[in-house]
């Protein structure tokens, strides 16, 4: 079946079939290999994307039903000139270590801050309840997020 | 997965009709979050999905003469940051706040929750003691019943297979009832519930209790009302001691077993403690709104 | 936060300017064909790694950029023209015969390549310790997660249908599952006739019983730990391609190539010049991608075919398959003074290796040599044995065999402390390795600063304050 889909700014069609999922899609149609299967089944968060504004399992979503969506991803969130703040910090930090939970856990995070500017440590844990690290501790990358944060507020507020 | 056709109907009765002509092979898909991973793993004889979630019927949640209505394909995170939610069933907000994590709140829908009824739904046990009705469509047109006549037993509802549930309306005399939801899951997201539970209740002037519902999830085949907990605080004076012996008669009410989650005895412990601290805040609330 | 090296942050700065300079547009970098220009890939090593010591200095990761951009390529981001994928077929039983296996059905359906059996792998055994596993299990299934056939097919999905047309006829075999239970005679043996145990260990230092008999107090427990699993977020993962000048190359998320690859030079019966093999970034390892797993079949479906084949576990396979954390079972008899000082200590540890030995041989050792823990005990008895059941294969993770006697002797000690109304820190401090204190196994131990670290842990935490 045929889905029409605007990935990270650009119109994108694809033919697949109905049970393909879109994670499959970004990944096999489109190259985009940034969000990851991690466990298949929704809990590990590794191929967390962005859909029309909210952070999904693009393993437990079908293609199908993204069509006609916004989907942001990994490799839409820097621009030529700039990595997204919350790429930055995590850079900057040392937040990621295999780096496998990474895009995922990054998308989550920048969705957060794209809906709570000054998140508190508990509601950063919150919004990453859904992405697994088995790495870090996690506690670089809330260090990471609360730094992005304070850089996206600087960079608005002049 | 295995190859699957995929159909959008556009309104309820097609839907009906074509889970109707398909019954063999057929299943409604609402977030997916659970019948994605049926499929990939479990795909038994399913070859055709239904996709409801996008039917305006079942969408929206809308405030109207007799409650608040919640379409079935509302997603948790539409539930969390609906202001008609927050200002009225806070409780269920609570419950929605609790299942999985942000991204599988964003695809999974309150419909979908209660349609695969595990004893664990975590949106049940609000909805439950805020005496909600819900709303379900089949070739016979519509029916309503209160929600615990929904639940028949785990993963099991009253829906005939083409059935599907429309909406679930909270009356409006239990809009802003104070209310209080609590889970106990091995960690904060992504986890099921050992035991979940929610209550609601007014006190008047004189701390007098009235109109108490408990409702207790992961404790027994279905989400439970605890009816004769409710039964002994009704009229009673609010106290700990009152509050105490509820919570004993609930414990006496579930009928929690043992699995490889949690012990039925620590399961026990944990109906006990949970049925008194949502008791303590819902009395809370309604002293405050005294 | 903590500000980069000024010049580092210049170096980069200007490395930017100079790439944005090329830059054609502001796209994002999704954009095809325009990846790679940006990327400061040559991003210059930060002074704290080339400082010494670098202690106290902030490093920053070399990989950590396309980490963040999501363009790091592990096993599943790559792949090759024509490339197909391959599943194995797991055993129904925890322990049977195998009678026979038939794969002509999953041959027979459309998209299949090619099946694999273990009697077609040249030399079906490997093991970083000892050889005592089959890559495909051939004659007997020794647990669930033993690989019985694997399938190429030109999409995951047809491979894994296609496993559920492979007929195996199972005689089960008494399956034994407790590792106390395997020592008993009347236990079913999993490897040869004779016993379960597959390596033990000794340590004996001083007078053992004469130090128990003139201890004042006798304290005696049983502890136990569970199996646990790696779950790195990155299945494993590899990609085999045999050339037609009859190499192996294979791309695997393996942590230790050079050891692969002699294992696959001897499963494959090739010499190492012939096999190349790619250590990809891992995604997570803890010691669970230490030995081979599918490479092997990988390279001979890659044979078979003429193709380059993938093969990446499920969540399952991981689960059941891949090696995981030994449970110990471990029995601590400790004699302390009435001023807490220990005099002796026998332990017996039994540690429940699954089917078969993978790393037991460096978890045994380290296990009963870190057994009495970082204390000055004269007398002291370790015996340790490894013990096959019919369960997952246990390996290496993270402190091979530390972690589970960790939680036997500090449990004790504190058990210890309690009993004899000491505080638990000043009786790890009386008993505690000092500068130039023996090992239980007479290894003179050199920059010993426990009492110190426990001190100053203690101090930041508020241990006196807690304590009232």
């Amino acid at each position: 079946m045929k889905v029409e889909i605007t990935v990270n700014g650009e119109k994108k069609i694809a033919d697949v079939s109905p049970e393909t999922t879109l994670l499959k899609m970004l990944r096999d149609e489109f190259d985009l290999t940034g969000a990851k299967l991690g466990c298949d089944v929704g809990d590990c968060g590794t191929c967390t994307v962005v859909v029309d504004g909210e952070s999904v399992n693009s393993c437990l979503m079908l293609a199908a039903r993204a069509s006609g969506s916004e989907v942001l991803t990994i490799e839409g969130l820097a621009t030529f000139q700039k990595l997204h703040p919350v790429q930055q910090k995590f850079e900057d930090l040392g937040a990621l270590q295999c780096g496998y939970c990474g895009p995922g856990m990054i998308m989550s995070a920048k969705n957060l801050l794209d809906k709570n500017k000054s998140p508190s440590v508990d509601e950063i844990r919150d919004a990453l309840a859904g992405n697994l690290c088995r790495c870090t501790g996690y506690t670089k990358m809330i260090e990471a997020i609360q730094e992005a944060a304070k850089e996206i507020n600087t960079t608005n507020a002049l | 997965m295995r190859p699957l056709d995929y159909i959008a109907p556009k309104d309820a009765k097609e839907a009906v009709d074509l889970l109707l002509e398909n019954s063999d092979s057929s299943c409604p898909l609402a977030g997916g979050t659970d019948l994605i991973v049926d499929l990939k793993h479990n795909p038994g004889n399913i070859t055709m999905l239904v996709d409801v979630s996008c039917i305006e019927e079942f969408r929206g949640i809308k405030e109207i003469e007799e409650g608040l209505k919640i379409g079935s394909m509302v997603t948790f995170g539409e539930i969390m940051s609906s202001e008609l939610c927050q200002k009225y069933i806070p409780a269920v907000i609570e419950g929605a706040h609790t299942v999985g994590a942000v991204q599988t709140r964003n695809l999974g829908t309150v419909g979908g929750n209660l349609v695969t009824c595990v004893p664990s739904a975590d949106s049940a046990p609000s909805l439950m003691v805020l005496e909600s009705i819900v709303t379900i469509i089949g070739t016979d047109g519509y029916k309503s019943m209160p929600i615990e006549d929904f639940f028949i037993g785990p993963r099991k509802t009253i829906l005939k297979s083409h059935e599907l549930l429309v909406n679930i309306l909270i009356p409006k005399k239990n809009l802003s009832k104070p209310s209080k939801f609590l889970k106990h899951g091995l960690r904060k997201g992504q986890a099921l519930a050992l035991v979940n539970a929610a209550a609601s209740m007014y006190l008047n002037k004189s701390d007098i209790i009235s109109e108490p519902k408990i409702a207790l999830g992961a404790v027994a085949p279905t989400p439970l009302r605890a009816l004769k907990a409710e039964a002994f605080l009704e009229g009673k004076k609010y106290s700990e001691e009152v509050i105490n012996e509820a919570a004993e008669i609930a414990v006496s009410e579930a009928k929690p077993i043992d699995d490889f989650r949690s012990s039925a005895k620590y399961r026990c412990d944990i109906i006990r403690t949970f049925t008194k601290r949502v008791l303590i805040q819902s009395a809370d609330q309604a002293k405050q709104k005294n | 936060m903590v500000t980069r090296n000024k010049d580092l942050q210049k170096t980069t700065e200007s490395l930017l300017k100079k790439k944005d300079s090329q830059a054609p547009s502001k796209k994002p970098v999704s954009v095809p064909g325009d990846n790679p220009v940006i990327y400061p890939l040559d991003l210059p090593e930060s002074d704290a790694r080339l400082q010494t010591p670098a202690v106290g200095a902030r490093a920053t990761r070399p990989d950590g950029r396309l980490h963040g951009l999501g363009q790091t390529k592990y096993i599943d981001d790559m792949s090759f023209p024509h490339m197909i994928h391959a599943k194995i077929l797991r055993s129904e039983y925890a322990h049977a015969k195998i009678i026979s296996i038939d794969t002509s059905a999953a041959e027979a359906i459309p998209g299949v390549l090619a099946t694999l059996v273990g009697d077609e792998i040249p030399v079906n055994t490997f093991g970083p310790t000892f050889q005592d596993q089959p890559v495909l299990a051939d004659t007997i299934v020794r647990h669930k997660g033993d690989g019985v056939a694997a399938v190429a097919a030109v999409n995951e999905q047809i491979a894994a249908d296609a496993l559920e047309k492979i007929k195996v006829v199972y005689e089960p075999l008494e399956a034994v599952f407790d590792p106390q239970e395997a020592l008993k005679d009347s236990a079913p043996k999993i490897h040869g006739d004779k016993t379960n145990i597959y390596t033990s260990k000794i340590i004996k230092k001083g007078d053992v019983e004469k130090g128990l008999a003139e201890s004042d107090h006798i304290f005696q427990r049983q502890y136990s730990t569970q199996m646990v699993e790696h779950v790195p977020i990155e299945p494993h993962a590899s990609i085999a391609l045999w050339d037609g000048n009859g190499r192996v190359s294979v791309w695997s998320s393996l942590g230790r190539i050079t050891l692969g690859r002699e294992d696959l030079s001897r499963t494959l019966s090739l010499p190492q010049s012939k096999i190349r093999l790619i250590g990809t970034i891992v995604g997570g390892n803890f010691g669970g991608k230490n030995e081979i797993t599918n490479e092997p079949i990988l390279a001979l479906l890659s044979k078979k075919t003429g193709r380059p084949v993938k093969c990446v576990f499920t969540r399952g396979d991981e689960f059941i398959s891949s090696t995981i954390r030994h449970p110990f079972v471990m029995d601590y008899t400790t004699g302390v003074n009435n001023d807490g000082k220990i005099i002796a200590r026998k332990i017996k540890l039994i540690l429940d290796g699954g089917a078969y030995c993978s790393w037991t041989g460096t978890t045994i050792g380290k296990g009963s040599i870190l057994a009495a823990g970082p204390y000055n005990i004269d007398n002291l008895f370790v015996e340790s044995y490894a013990v096959y059941t019919n369960k997952t294969t246990t390996g290496a993770m993270r402190g091979f065999g530390a972690p589970q006697v960790c939680f036997a002797y500090e449990s004790q000690m504190d058990e210890i402390a309690e009993k004899l109304g000491i505080d638990p820190l000043e009786l790890r401090l009386k008993n505690a390795f000092t500068e130039g204190s023996a090992s239980p196994t007479s290894q003179q131990l050199q920059s010993v600063v426990l009492k110190e670290s426990l001190k100053q842990a203690s101090d930041r935490f508020g241990w006196k304050e807690w304590k009232k």
